[in-house]
């Protein structure tokens, strides 16, 4: 087992977005959360990333509550990723930098990383001057160059142009198989849970109506909500 | 509109003369600008990132307070510093009155609130996103503070230019705590403001002329900055 929550609430003001009697996320899977917007999916997979406290309860990764050591293991890459004001280099090599990798290795890694996600050409260029497909598979580089055992994924792929989707899709399954990391990824793209997933969790009201296999669950939902949601992503 | 024009020439003719007086109110001014600025910085850069990343009760009502210093009035800052420091007043044995460690003290008052805010109204957008993406790679404190720096470097460095910008330009504050004395306490604004006072126009514009001319240096530094982006 990866990651355990039990009875985990999140309150703003009077109401609750996220209400998770139990969830376990087992290693080397990867899951899928679908659902309306705000079903809570995203402060769901912020409190996993230890960016935002849980009202109550808090999850458990390997036996033991998130502390400083253990979020290392576990990394976030938002819609929208923050790249910093340098070269493309440097994006992808700052986990490295603060990991205390040595000069060599850092280039070794942050050249294969930018093979494998076929932006060696954007070496020297800053940045923040990217295109979106180009920041996200940066910005997922930067993410993956120090081999997290958790990935946690908010819509990495919404926006972007379907060759660099087909890219990121390639290279998470990739990363699952070979590395055997753990990935949660909020989608709105059904297709791409189906593809990606082996399992998916469908939340609403900040609370998991149906979970399951992602072939169950998408082909043949036993939830009015979980169809109808589908019925209308699906189209 | 001949005697602007008269003024001007003889702007450039006192700047080229190299009179002593003329350059050491430049020389004063700058000093007094800058060591303000920089305890400004000391003081106001970290506060501004405490008061934007941190949540603390009464957060509202203490960056109210900071809006408001922000637009202090200079000359009520100059008779508050002049209350204090006056023979009578609580800090009157240290002798600051009409000096320019007084002048300093009253720029450092006006210069702080502004270097504060601009540095608390970044830190709370972007500040936020810097320090999450930096968690999220696995970055402890000091490697979220060091890349706060980083990429707020421009906004510090607009804050920085600014509070400096009000500290050079400010005449309300000097005159009341520095007294205008010559060879002592006299900056550039002052001396604008009483040689316009005297009818000495020329003169005026001539150190109007170097007060554009260190405010262009600055903001050129600046864009030089931006333009490396």
């Amino acid at each position: 087992m990866d990651i355990k929550i039990d009875n985990l609430n999140k309150v703003y003001g009077d109401k609750s977005v996220v209400n998770i009697d139990s969830l376990s996320i087992d290693k080397g899977k990867i899951y899928g959360i679908i659902g309306p917007n705000g079903a809570g999916k995203s402060t769901l997979v912020r409190i996993i990333a230890g960016l935002e406290e849980a009202t109550m309860g808090n999850p458990i990764y390997n036996g033991r509550s998130l502390d400083t050591k253990s979020i290392r293991d576990i990394t976030y890459m938002s819609q929208r990723p923050y790249l910093f004001r340098t070269s493309v280099f440097n994006n992808i090599a700052y986990p490295l930098k603060i990991r205390k990798y040595d000069k060599k290795a850092i280039e070794k890694k942050v050249i294969d990383i930018m093979k494998e996600f076929k932006v060696s050409h954007l070496e020297g260029q800053l940045a923040t001057s990217l295109s979106g497909g180009e920041s996200q598979k940066v910005a997922l580089a930067r993410a993956l160059v120090f081999e997290p055992k958790v990935l946690l994924l908010d819509e990495p792929t919404a926006n972007i142009d379907p060759n660099s989707i087909e890219l990121i899709e390639k290279t998470i399954s990739r990363r699952n198989k070979e590395k055997g990391i753990t990935v949660i990824l909020i989608t709105h793209n059904i297709g791409q849970a189906k593809r990606l997933c082996d399992k998916v969790i469908f939340m609403r009201k900040g609370k998991i109506d149906e979970y399951g296999d992602a072939e169950k669950v998408i082909l043949n939902p036993k939830q009015s909500t979980t169809k109808k949601f589908l019925s209308i992503y699906s189209m | 509109m001949e005697y602007i024009a008269d003024g001007f020439i003889e702007a450039f003719k006192l700047l080229l003369s190299l009179d002593q007086e003329v350059y050491s109110i430049i020389l004063l001014s700058i000093y007094v600008s800058l060591t303000s600025t920089l305890i400004s910085s000391l003081v106001g850069i970290p506060l501004g990132f405490f008061l934007g990343l941190k949540k603390f009760r009464y957060k509202r009502i203490v960056t109210r307070f900071l809006y408001t210093f922000m637009s202090l009035p200079p000359v009520v800052v100059g008779l508050t510093v002049a209350v204090i420091i006056s023979r009578r007043g609580p800090l009157g044995s240290l002798g600051l009155l009409f000096t320019p460690a007084a002048m300093i003290i009253a720029q450092t008052l006006l210069v702080t609130p502004i270097i504060t805010g601009i540095i608390f109204n970044n830190s709370k957008e972007q500040g936020h996103v810097i320090r999450q993406v930096c968690k999220t790679l696995g970055g402890n404190r000091l490697d979220t503070l060091l890349l706060l720096i980083k990429e707020m470097r421009i906004n510090i460095l607009i804050a920085v230019v600014t509070g400096f910008g009000r500290g050079i330009s400010e005449v309300g504050a000097v005159m009341i705590v520095g007294g205008n004395i010559k060879g002592h306490t006299r900056v550039m604004t002052s001396f604008i403001a009483m040689n316009h006072s005297m009818g000495n126009y020329s003169i005026s514009i001539a150190m109007g002329i170097v007060l554009l001319a260190i405010s262009f240096i600055t903001n050129s530094v600046l864009y030089k900055y931006v333009a490396g982006d």
